[in-house]
């Protein structure tokens, strides 16, 4: 715990924002599946909030309702103190540019070079001109460790290699929270290091981040908070180390035993 | 069998006159088609109940119809119906405009739903518009899937010009029939028509393998 907050405060730059995401009561449907029920959550700037649970648990949902690739079906959920999800009227590209994803399938752009996907989102979202947004873009590519690979096709490189040009891709829109939506799942269990790697770098930055995975060590050396998700519900929201050291429930203790 | 290449040699100007006309059709029939094809499938994928509903009808009524029929009702019936009468040219070009553009919509929209919904999402969660999504993401990426299916459904338009006989349009078929009135060496005329078509369709065939290798089909 001390650990964790002396990192969130060496890295921190100013005030932080209290409540850059906050879920009050929210439900979500598809159709007549509840998919979560009665979210009660509320995320801090600088917080590495860490999501795990059983498959269909919600996590994904509960991730992609915060930048709005899912409507909520109830409840508030307020993004940065100003972003109402709820309301239709909201902008989701304002809310969008500040919440960076990164999917599981890496979905980078087939067509463009790494460099051209890294350069798109801060061009076409920011509204850069172009060689600021590949000046961007190449700096990025360096700090994920690709800085030889900038002019490859997707299909040129590697899985681990792909999720790190996403990784980039996200950062170069310039968001103040990236959430990770199994960043790590589709990948070898070889490459998966350089891609953790990456987002334990960008954790000691102070970024917030939100992350579902089933990588329990990152939860535990990483995540300053742990939240484990069951049938829609959060059924634990504590400290890592501890959750680890002792189980609040036979059910968390099962699924770390299942994942394990 | 009698096969006089004489009678080949002396139908080669006229038939030649006959395939300038098929080649023109096609090329102003399938521009046109692409045009309204790919309105009617992006009208079909993006748009509003109305917009889409108009577009479906558009597609059902073409592709449920013989395009003979089609040609012939441009011709000769919507003249009775509107009072507007056009040269045989422009209604065999208007009828492969129509014709190709509803096999071409469906291309499109098939082009357009097969672009992996990942990279759509990806596209949104950086904050670019929807518009811009379809301009680089999926525009891009569904033109590339477009070239096969297009490159068929200009060598089918391009055979379907000889279905214009029906209207005296003096293209390639129509050519060779009207040398057969005169000299009736049927299998003389109707060999030359037919490989005419033939080394036609396989340059654009060779063509289009060449197009399909520069364009990385992702």
């Amino acid at each position: 715990m001390t650990d964790t907050e002396t990192t969130i405060e060496a890295a921190g730059n100013g005030a932080k924002m209290k409540g850059l995401v906050r879920f009050q009561h929210v439900d979500k449907n598809f159709g007549e599946v509840k998919v979560l029920k009665d979210i009660e959550l509320t995320i801090d700037q600088g917080e590495v909030v860490v999501i795990v649970g059983p498959s269909g648990s919600g996590k994904s949902t509960l991730l992609r309702c915060i930048n709005g690739l899912e409507t909520i079906s109830a409840g508030r959920l307020i993004i940065e103190n100003q972003f109402d999800m709820s309301d239709p009227k909201t902008d989701l590209r304002k809310v969008r540019v500040e919440a960076g994803m990164v999917f599981q399938q890496f979905n980078l752009f087939p067509h463009m070079t790494a460099r051209e996907n890294v350069a798109f989102g801060a061009r076409r979202a920011r509204g850069k001109a172009k060689d600021e947004a590949l000046a961007t873009a190449d700096e990025l590519l360096a700090r994920v460790g690709l800085a030889d690979r900038g002019g490859h096709y997707p299909d040129e490189l590697s899985g681990g290699q792909q999720q790190r040009v996403a990784i980039a891709r996200a950062l170069a829109v310039g968001p103040k929270l990236m959430l990770f939506d199994e960043p790590t799942s589709a990948l070898d269990p070889e490459l998966r290091g350089e891609v953790l790697g990456v987002m334990r770098a960008l954790a000691l930055e102070g970024m917030t981040m939100i992350v579902v995975t089933h990588e329990m060590a990152f939860a535990n050396s990483v995540g300053t908070r742990l939240i484990f998700m069951d049938d829609g519900r959060i059924a634990h929201d504590g400290d890592p180390a501890e959750m680890f050291a002792n189980p609040p429930s036979d059910r968390f203790r099962d699924f770390m035993k299942d994942v394990a | 069998m009698d096969f006089q290449f004489d009678v080949v040699v002396d139908s080669i100007p006229v038939l030649m006159e006959g395939l300038a006309l098929t080649l023109q059709i096609t090329f102003l029939g399938v521009v046109g088609g692409i045009a309204l094809g790919v309105l009617a499938g992006l009208a079909r994928v993006y748009g509003n109940v109305l917009i889409n509903g108009i577009a479906m009808i558009y597609i059902e009524v073409i592709r449920g119809t013989p395009l003979v029929v089609q040609v012939m009702f441009i011709y000769f019936a919507l003249p009775l119906a509107t009072g507007l009468r056009v040269a045989a040219l422009y209604a065999a070009i208007f009828a492969i405009v129509l014709n190709s553009g509803a096999y071409i919509a469906e291309i499109v929209r098939g082009a357009v739903l097969s672009i992996n919904k990942g990279l759509i999402e990806a596209g949104k969660a950086l904050g670019v518009s929807s518009w811009q999504n379809i301009v680089y993401i999926v525009g891009p990426l569904a033109f590339r899937r477009m070239v096969p299916p297009l490159g068929n459904q200009v060598i089918i338009s391009l055979k379907d010009t000889s279905l214009f006989i029906v209207i005296g349009v003096g293209e390639l078929t129509r050519q060779g029939q009207e040398i057969i009135a005169t000299n009736f060496r049927a299998l003389e005329v109707w060999t030359s028509v037919a490989l005419i078509y033939l080394a036609v369709t396989t340059i654009l065939a060779y063509l289009l393998r060449l197009l399909e290798r520069r364009i990385r089909i992702l």
